[in-house]
């Protein structure tokens, strides 16, 4: 009886210490993704794409069977972390993903200042970082993301931005011209006064001249502005074809109604603004409205690949969101990495590095993704034009291949 | 004897705080603690130098952030202009920010009250448009990096334990340097001020000069805390030092208490680690601190560690009464 007992007792601790083993296992062929976003605070409406861009990827690897790398097969987990538009709490998550988590790659944050102090954290780490600030031209410098670079381990997963610009510009314009029945001749900027508004609209100022554009003043707002009627009536004393609004989605449609109620443009454009808000809200102007998407638009795309991704991407529970759309910048690069680290056979942050550099990937915005000598992708971006009537047109626009002079 | 003795009791609390605090990273704490703890100290920092604006002579300031964001600014631009590092920033900073604090303290404090209030709540959004559109050379709305690391006789000090014991160091000067100036015969003549301007004028004391010298004093503790900031985050730029940073600070000193020495460290701790304690996101954030400012207000107008102290107070007093009639009967029997 006695023998009986330690016998079993043998077995179940055999038993028990196996299942600890494969337990362990299990958790050791695991790769952590952190995800550093605004999913609380001002910055709430970008912010929360990304955490369901990277999750939809993840969770598409998974499905697939994970990824292979050295012959091994790894799950892919995603950590995310709340930085509630708080640059004390996005470096605060940083440090917890990197030194805590021990993650091998970070995605974010949409806030260009918050992903430049984390990245003060990742790149001396030696942490995969990827962000779709295009303002990280700035830092992404030959010299910077070489090989021992301060910047190496840093990619921009969204164009530069005189393509970005550039693209838009000309969407922009050849869409408003059949619908204004003449070639828009002027046109004003309102833009918010952050870091972000004024790096795009100094790149956009020069995609609009290229263009053929008379621009005679750059109206920069506060970027706490609801009341838009002063700048709105300054932009309207030069009587422009096209008043561009730049570059908050969420601020440009509180912009609109009052230019619509002032009369202040014969057209509009408003930056980041998906069609699908468009129609869901009921908007209707008495004028042409351009809008466009960064990158794809999911409310009325002429993308093939896109309304695959959209539909699982709102099936996963995600919202319909101004730039929804912007989950894209970070979706598609969560693949692009998982191959990369198949391809390396190893998630040495060089061979990653090495790997990324000799790839193309192809995903939902591009059939050919590939990263420059600096770090930063290009692909086209998609524009569309709702008429007075109602009816959108969009149409995907190719980046130029040379910045303006 | 007994009046040296006296302003050390409210000292020493401050220290055993302080060296409880240094000792954290021998727990083990995860980097987001550390780094979170970090923020507040450099913030608890700016708040020694508010509660002697705000606690001793009465005058707040909803500017302040704007004056951390001058010493934050002033070592980003001597890093980069002139390769002068964190010890060398740490003096010029102060003495930026104490003469900005001049500037304007000087037209402001002609004013009293709300009205002062409104002018460096006005300043700290003037400074946000200076920064924003001050083009290549204050990196405009994208703010400037910091490159140079921080070292103390030949050791690094950026990694985070070792920042996390330097910030601790600096928050025991600046409780030390706040302690020293109540104590002191500046620090009554500004009491004096607070309890009762038009009385301290009559005694000969010049309102107006130690009311600006207050507001210098209190950019000094604002410039050095800025310097730690631009030094931890690496990167700056004018948001970070706008009004709702002010708004912040003057709200931490305020929950805390500005006239005791553990107020500012209470204030610094509980606002910034409130939302991740409670997982917070900053509208509940916001709503938080709205009900436990005007909590304060109502209930406990000296800010919570004054609060605290005030109840122990009454309750020895009570305990001691219920002894003495206790022991009354006693003898009665």
């Amino acid at each position: 009886m006695k023998s009986n007992l330690l016998r079993g007792a043998a077995v179940a601790l055999c038993l028990g210490a196996s299942a600890y083993a494969a337990l362990a296992q299990d958790a050791g062929d695991t790769v952590k993704i952190g995800v550093v976003a605004a999913e609380s605070g001002a910055f709430v409406s970008a912010g929360h794409t990304l955490p369901a861009g990277v999750g939809l990827a993840v969770k598409q690897i998974n499905d697939a069977g994970g990824i292979n790398v050295g012959g091994k097969n790894y799950k892919l987990e995603m950590v995310k972390r709340d930085d509630r538009t708080d640059i004390a709490t996005a470096i605060a998550a940083t440090q917890e993903l990197v030194r805590d988590e021990k993650v091998a790659a970070i995605f974010g944050s949409e806030s260009h200042d918050f992903t430049l102090a984390m990245a003060k954290i990742t790149q001396p780490a030696k942490i995969m970082h990827f962000a779709g600030n295009s303002t990280l031209g700035k830092v992404l410098t030959p010299d910077a993301v070489k090989a021992g670079g301060e910047n190496h381990y840093l990619f921009q997963s969204e164009p530069q931005e005189f393509q970005r610009s550039g693209s838009t510009a000309r969407g922009v314009l050849s869409l408003l011209e059949p619908l204004l029945g003449a070639k828009p001749k002027k046109s004003v900027l309102v833009v918010g006064n952050d870091a972000t508004g004024q790096f795009l609209s100094s790149f956009y100022i020069t995609a609009l001249k290229a263009e053929g554009q008379e621009v005679p003043d750059i109206i920069f707002y506060p970027p706490e502005t609801t009341d838009f009627s002063p700048f709105l009536t300054k932009a309207k004393s030069f009587d422009p074809d096209v008043i561009h609004f730049w570059y908050n989605g969420d601020s440009t449609l509180t912009a609109l109604p009052q230019a619509l109620e002032l009369g202040a443009a014969k057209s509009y454009f408003l930056f980041g603004v998906d069609p699908g808000i468009w129609k869901e809200r009921g908007l209707t102007a008495d004028v042409p409205v351009a809008m466009s998407c960064v990158p794809v638009c999911w409310g009325a795309s002429s993308n093939p690949n896109s309304k695959t991704y959209f539909d699982a991407y709102f099936a996963a529970g995600a919202p319909h969101g101004v730039t929804s759309s912007v989950s894209l910048l970070y979706h598609d690069y969560v693949h692009f990495l998982a191959k990369a680290w198949e391809k390396a056979g190893s998630f040495d942050p060089d061979k990653t590095v090495d790997a990324l550099m000799s790839m193309k990937y192809s995903g939902v915005v591009s059939d050919s993704l590939a990263f420059n000598e600096t770090h930063q992708v290009t692909h086209a971006t998609e524009v569309c034009a709702a008429a007075p009537g109602g009816e959108i047109t969009c149409s995907m626009q190719q980046p130029p291949e040379k910045a303006p002079e | 004897m007994i009046k040296f003795a006296s302003p050390l009791r409210a000292l020493i609390p401050v220290l055993v705080v302080l060296l409880l605090l240094a000792l954290v990273p021998l727990m083990s704490p995860s980097n987001r603690f550390l780094s979170l703890a970090i923020s507040a100290g450099i913030n608890i920092i700016a708040l020694y130098g508010l509660s002697v604006l705000f606690g001793q002579t009465g005058i707040l300031s909803m500017g302040h952030a704007a004056l951390v964001g001058v010493g934050a600014y002033t070592a980003a631009l001597l890093a980069r202009d002139f390769d002068i590092g964190f010890w060398g920033s740490i003096p010029v900073a102060g003495v930026m920010a104490a003469i900005v604090a001049a500037v304007i303290g000087i037209p402001s404090l002609r004013v009293s009250g709300h009205h002062f209030v409104i002018m460096t709540f006005a300043f700290g959004q003037l400074l946000t448009i200076i920064l924003t559109n001050g083009g290549e050379y204050t990196g405009a709305a994208t703010g400037l990096d910091m490159q140079q690391p921080v070292t103390m006789f030949g050791i690094a000090l950026d990694p985070l334990e070792r920042f996390y014991l330097l910030v601790i160091a600096f928050v025991t000067i600046s409780a030390v340097a706040s302690w020293a100036i109540i104590n002191s015969s500046y620090g009554r003549t500004l009491r004096a001020i607070r309890e009762n301007e038009k009385l301290a004028a009559a005694l000969g004391i010049n309102v107006g000069r130690h009311k600006i010298g207050a507001f210098i004093v209190s950019g000094v503790f604002a410039g050095v805390s800025g310097v730690l900031l631009a030094y931890f985050l690496r990167h700056i730029s004018p948001g970070q030092f706008a009004s709702f940073p002010s708004i912040y600070l003057a709200l931490m000193v305020m929950i805390g208490g500005a006239r005791l020495l553990l107020g500012p460290l209470a204030g610094g701790i509980l606002v910034s680690f409130l939302p991740e304690v409670l997982n917070l996101d900053p509208v509940q954030s916001r709503i938080l601190y709205g009900v436990c400012l005007i909590a304060v207000i109502l209930f406990l107008p000296n800010g919570l560690i004054a609060g605290i102290a005030d109840g122990w107070a009454w309750l020895v007093k009570v305990s001691k009464r219920a002894q003495a009639s206790g022991d009354a009967r006693e003898a009665t029997r």
